[in-house]
């Protein structure tokens, strides 16, 4: 819960998730409602909203805790539909790409990557003030959708 | 018992002439996740050709793409799931989803769930279970894609679903079977007669469970994708008889099932089910069970 807290902090955001209603099952993090807390038992696989897992104490978002904090005022960079794609694609981001920044532009923050209909499509983090790069890359990829796909090619 | 030949004089004999099938690409539109009109147009911008599955409400087929409809943004943001047309069927047979504690007995790797939860918008419970531990991971990177909120995932044999003391409103049982040979170039070369029996056997199994963990006027919708008699009509003959479940009236694409089999006489309600050859779709088998009301 505390890491929850952590990582949404890095986005310069606050998120309140009842702590009644987040089950950790080994290191992961799942929300669930009231309904699926009535009716769950503890030797389930998946549950609810999957929100992410820890390793070593360093916290693993799932798209799901990206897209909550996306909803809030947070640090986010919407890039055009190139990039996007790129960006999907497990590249970093160059500021040509970008088309608007909201909240933070400094060096070393996380921001959520979105796309130009406001769909988050990962995070990252600020490699240089957006305000006076030129050019080139300024954001590294951590963490993209495209995860999906290579989930996919891996357990195949 | 085995072979091209044989099973395919077995269709002859219910009345159906083999012709060879190319499968068709399915998608359907999440719509918890987006409007379809706001999807199709995406997709239509990318250059993808659709064509509206005429028996479905969110069911487009894919006309022509240049590249995989598995590799948008789209698709990684969870706005359609990829889902051959018939097995799109059976999710939307059930009646009033919205809130009911739902049970998808033999869930991975997850399209019929997603669906599920579409329809119910998120609400209610999904209890989904599978067999195979490994096939649960592509089961649950399924539901984180398409946002699904209301599914509890456990690893599970359909045939144990009273282990988890929970009566359920609605059961989907898509229960494996033999398939079909649209979706396998090779199916005629690896099916025998008692590889059907075996499956035809584990579904009485299933289907026995789940009238156990259904509530009195709850709902069962059973499907295979085989399309032999042994899976489906047989056993929803026998189910009808032996389990306190009777047959629903269902109104959607195929044609009246079997009352007949091999010169054995059924029950009439089994007409009640749908029986879909290959064509435009793979092949199909789909019905809706209700539990009788127990006598006070």
């Amino acid at each position: 819960m505390k890491q929850i807290k952590n990582f949404a902090n890095r986005f310069q955001t606050r998120i309140s998730l009842d702590k009644n209603l987040i089950l950790k099952k080994r290191d992961r993090y799942f929300l669930l409602n009231g309904s699926l807390k009535s009716l769950i038992s503890k030797d389930f696989f998946y549950a609810g909203t999957y929100l992410g897992k820890t390793k070593r104490g360093k916290l693993f978002p799932s798209f799901n805790l990206l897209r909550m904090i996306a909803e809030e005022k947070a640090n986010k960079v919407i890039v055009d539909k190139k990039t996007e794609w790129l960006f999907i694609c497990g590249r970093d981001i160059f500021k040509q790409g970008i088309t608007e920044v909201i909240v933070s532009k400094r060096k070393g923050d996380y921001t959520l990557i979105l796309n130009q209909h406001g769909e988050c499509l990962g995070f990252g983090k600020i490699l240089c003030n957006l305000d006076k790069a030129k050019n080139g890359v300024v954001i590294e990829n951590i963490s993209d959708i495209g995860d999906f796909l290579r989930r996919e090619k891996h357990h195949a | 018992m085995s072979g091209k030949k044989f099973l395919v004089t077995r269709y002859e004999e219910m009345g159906w002439e083999y012709e060879d099938v190319k499968p068709r690409q399915a998608i359907r539109i999440n719509s918890i996740n987006a409007k379809e009109a706001v999807v199709t147009k995406r997709l239509r911008s990318l250059g993808i050709k659709l064509e509206k599955i005429p028996f479905l409400k969110n069911g487009y087929w894919i006309h022509k793409s240049k590249f995989s409809v598995g590799a948008t943004s789209e698709y990684l943001l969870g706005l359609y799931s990829i889902q051959e047309a018939a097995a799109q069927i059976p999710a939307t047979l059930f009646t009033e989803l919205e809130d009911k504690v739902v049970l998808d007995a033999c869930a991975a790797p997850g399209g019929k769930t997603v669906q599920l939860a579409d329809l119910m918008q998120n609400t209610g419970v999904i209890i989904a279970l599978d067999i195979k531990k490994r096939r649960l991971t592509a089961l649950s990177n399924h539901l984180e894609r398409c946002r699904v909120r209301n599914a509890i995932v456990y690893h599970m044999d359909a045939r144990q679903a009273s282990r988890l003391k929970v009566k359920f409103d609605r059961i989907l049982l898509d229960v494996s079977c033999s398939g079909n040979f649209v979706t396998d170039k090779d199916w005629f070369k690896k099916r025998i007669i008692e590889d059907v029996k075996r499956n035809a056997q584990l579904q009485r199994e299933i289907l026995t469970e789940a009238a156990k963990v259904l509530k009195d006027d709850g709902e069962i919708v059973y499907a295979t994708c085989s399309l032999e008699p042994e899976e489906n009509e047989l056993n929803i003959d026998w189910a009808t008889k032996n389990l306190n479940l009777q047959l629903e009236k269902i109104s959607c694409y195929g044609e009246k099932a079997l009352t007949s089999v091999f010169g054995k006489k059924l029950d009439s309600s089994i007409g009640y089910c749908r029986r879909i050859w290959p064509g435009q779709t793979q092949g199909f088998f789909v019905c809706k069970l209700k539990k009788r009301r127990c006598a006070q």
